[in-house]
């Protein structure tokens, strides 16, 4: 085992926040109590500017020997040859972590797996009792389906002459993923999204907006967001992690006691904090082991106990009744139903997939909703952008 | 002797030496970034991987750019618009504020405020005062002015004018002091000779304050067009990092700011796009140097 390393420069952690900070100085005090002679040095890196941070990390050679990262930041990095393979350095790899986690980390094109799965979360609905019954919908009879949704929306803005919505986000690529649409061909190479199912599910959002059913302002990225219009109850829907509910209750009581959960429409999306381990680590034995060791099943459950919501990416977590029994209250039936979701949830989001392809997706989709374009020229014109923008 | 002591220490270099510091500064922190970006604009480096040379194959990339269009007409409008107010609007409350009255230094004070005030969090409150459910609107409707909102952050032109009222907003108290500094060294007796020849209050502004302060107002314009050539906070918090609805309130340096960064960036495609700026920067510039010149002559 690499702890026998006993290394004596330090290994460095990067985090994007201190707001565990007594959980990580336990952990980082049990791991060297493990490896007498070993200091760890945790760098906190706030959550802002953090790309740009690990980027110069990588391109000046020091990046820290264990960081987290996720996915799709990853594969930038081990495009860059920064990342260590981790299924041929940890053989019990496929069944020490959930499957869904280790797959966000291994990329069309390279093999290998290059993150431990850290935590992982998904999405739940959230509904507003007090406002569907306002306007007309029952909570008993929730949206299964895209379609179901759209015709509850349309009742709720009638009802309410325009005040309230039921929809408050646009398109993205979780509706193209659900539309049956690949976001990439099956070598990785290229985008390919532009299928007519995608170009139906646009065509959907469009007659919707049009008929108002969601904010006019839902198309630019300082719209408030489905969220906050959902806290002042202006909107019906929103979709939040496993214990959204409690979360509003510190904050909205009265709101709090109004809200029901159900499954995500669709395929729930998937999540994926993990922490890797730099390829050109000089202790690299103690920094697999401290890499292990910070994502084993102990360690998770106890840090999802402080990030609540979230869940442990161990397969050795599944078997705890925390996860798979409700005690019949919403808050309950929300930690199951994310729970549940988690074995069909899937990270939709290519890991080559970059923010400056989603704003021009957002921006050729708010294009096509406000009657600019068409649908398909909406999405030709983001798969070639995309694909120029993905490079060689 | 002490004094040919002194003489022996200055040597040729001596004032060179001085300058030192400021030339390594220079060189490290502008001119070798400058030279970086024109050589980096003609190779397809990446954020993480190194690149190679291609020619000009990014700037014929640029002008095949839909969006680069779009983004050139709103920060050239937008220079357009902010130039002329932010030159004479400071200027006229230097006039009203140069005066000795009751209070006046409270009034400096508070014309000052906006320049003090962060520019992400003056457009977070503009946002909030125009968003579809915000305070202007919500007035708006209340007093039965409009009966559905003002789309101020999502329609194209309301966004790029909401963005220059921000800007005039927030400048024209750091030019009003500027003014104000150049103000007093026109002559009082231009003025008071050309009231007893008859001018009025605005022959007198056109004919005695515009020419004394003729070059401090060249000195504005430059800074104001370089200054909005370069607009970015208040179009990307009013209008989000998509710029407005469907990217059509962009401007140059958004466009910059987008092509570059990430793990991906395309710091080739960015850097051509900040030799793009620099050059219809340098535009106005020029002009406005020339206008100088000839009003001189």
């Amino acid at each position: 085992m690499g702890v026998r390393s006993r290394a004596r420069s330090p290994i460095t952690w990067s985090l994007k926040n201190d707001k565990f900070t007594p959980y990580f100085t336990a952990l980082i005090k049990a791991f060297q109590a493990q490896h007498p002679g070993t200091k760890i040095n945790w760098i906190d890196q706030p959550g802002d500017g953090y790309e740009a941070k690990v980027s110069s990390q990588v391109s000046s050679g020091s990046l820290p020997d264990v960081v987290n990262l996720p996915p799709e930041f990853a594969y930038q990095v081990v495009q860059a040859g920064g990342l260590l393979d981790l299924s041929k350095n940890i053989p019990t790899l496929t069944q020490d972590y959930v499957k869904s986690g280790l797959n966000a980390y291994t990329y069309p094109g390279v093999s290998g797996t290059y993150g431990l799965p850290w935590y992982l979360g998904t999405d739940v609905n959230f509904w507003n009792t007090a406002l569907l019954q306002k306007d007309g919908l029952n909570p008993a009879n929730l949206p299964k389906t895209f379609d179901e949704l759209v015709a509850q929306a349309k009742i709720m803005h009638d009802k309410s002459g325009g005040r309230d919505y039921l929809m408050s986000r646009p398109p993205g690529i979780l509706d193209i993923y659900n539309s049956g649409t690949a976001m990439m061909s099956a070598d990785g190479k290229k985008f390919v999204f532009n299928t007519p199912a995608a170009e139906a599910i646009v065509d959907k959002y469009t007659a919707a907006f049009k008929a108002g059913y969601l904010p006019a302002d839902v198309l630019t990225k300082s719209y408030e967001g489905n969220s906050a219009l959902f806290v002042k109850q202006v909107v019906g829907w929103t979709t939040g992690t496993g214990n959204y509910i409690q979360g509003t209750a510190q904050t909205n009581p009265t709101l709090a006691k109004q809200i029901i959960p159900s499954p995500a429409i669709g395929t729930p999306p998937l999540y994926v904090q993990g922490i890797s381990v730099s390829a050109k680590s000089k202790n690299l034995p103690l920094a697999l082991a401290f890499a292990q060791f910070s994502t084993n099943n102990d360690n998770q459950v106890n840090f999802i106990k402080l990030a609540q919501g979230f869940l442990p990416g161990t397969t050795a977590a599944g078997s705890s009744p925390v996860y798979s029994k409700s005690d019949g209250t919403p808050q309950g039936d929300a930690a199951v139903i994310a729970y549940a979701s988690l074995k069909t949830a899937v990270n939709v989001k290519p890991a080559a997939w970059t923010d400056a392809m989603d704003t021009y997706l957002a921006q050729q989709i708010a294009l096509a909703m406000t009657g600019k374009q068409t649908s398909k020229q909406a999405l030709d014109n983001a798969v070639a952008k995309s694909n120029q923008l993905l490079g060689p | 002797m002490p004094a040919r002591r002194r003489i022996r220490f200055q040597r040729w270099f001596s004032p060179w030496l001085l300058v030192v510091p400021a030339l390594l500064w220079l060189a490290v922190f502008s001119l070798w970034p400058a030279i970086n970006t024109g050589v980096l604009s003609f190779t397809n480096v990446r954020t993480l991987t190194g690149g190679e040379f291609v020619g000009l194959t990014n700037y014929a990339q640029m002008f095949q750019d839909p969006q680069l269009r779009d983004a050139i007409v709103n920060t050239v409008l937008y220079m357009l618009v902010c130039l002329p107010l932010l030159v004479f609007l400071p200027l006229l409350l230097a006039l009203l504020v140069e005066r000795q009255l009751p209070f006046i230094t409270f009034f400096r004070t508070v014309l000052y405020f906006p320049v003090i005030a962060s520019a992400v969090v003056v457009a977070l409150i503009w946002q909030w005062l125009l968003d579809e459910r915000g305070v202007v609107n919500g007035l708006a409707q209340q007093l039965n002015l409009t009966h559905a909102a003002v789309p101020f952050l999502t329609d194209r032109w309301l966004l790029l004018f909401s963005a220059i009222g921000l800007t005039v907003w927030k400048g024209v108290g750091y030019y009003m002091i500027i003014y104000l500094s150049a103000l007093g060294n026109v002559r009082q007796e231009l003025h008071e000779a050309a009231a007893v020849d008859g001018a009025g209050l605005i022959r007198r502004f056109w004919t005695v304050t515009v020419p004394g302060v003729r070059g401090t107002m060249v000195l504005v314009a430059v800074l104001i067009s370089v200054n909005a050539m370069r607009i970015f906070t208040e179009l990307y918090i009013l209008g989000g990092s998509t710029g407005g609805v469907g990217g059509q309130d962009v401007s140059v340096v958004m466009l910059i700011q987008g092509a570059g960064s990430g793990a991906n960036g395309q710091l080739g495609y960015a850097s051509a796009l900040s030799v793009l700026l620099f050059v219809i920067t340098v535009g106005p510039m020029i002009a406005l140097a020339r206008l100088n010149r000839s009003a001189d002559q």
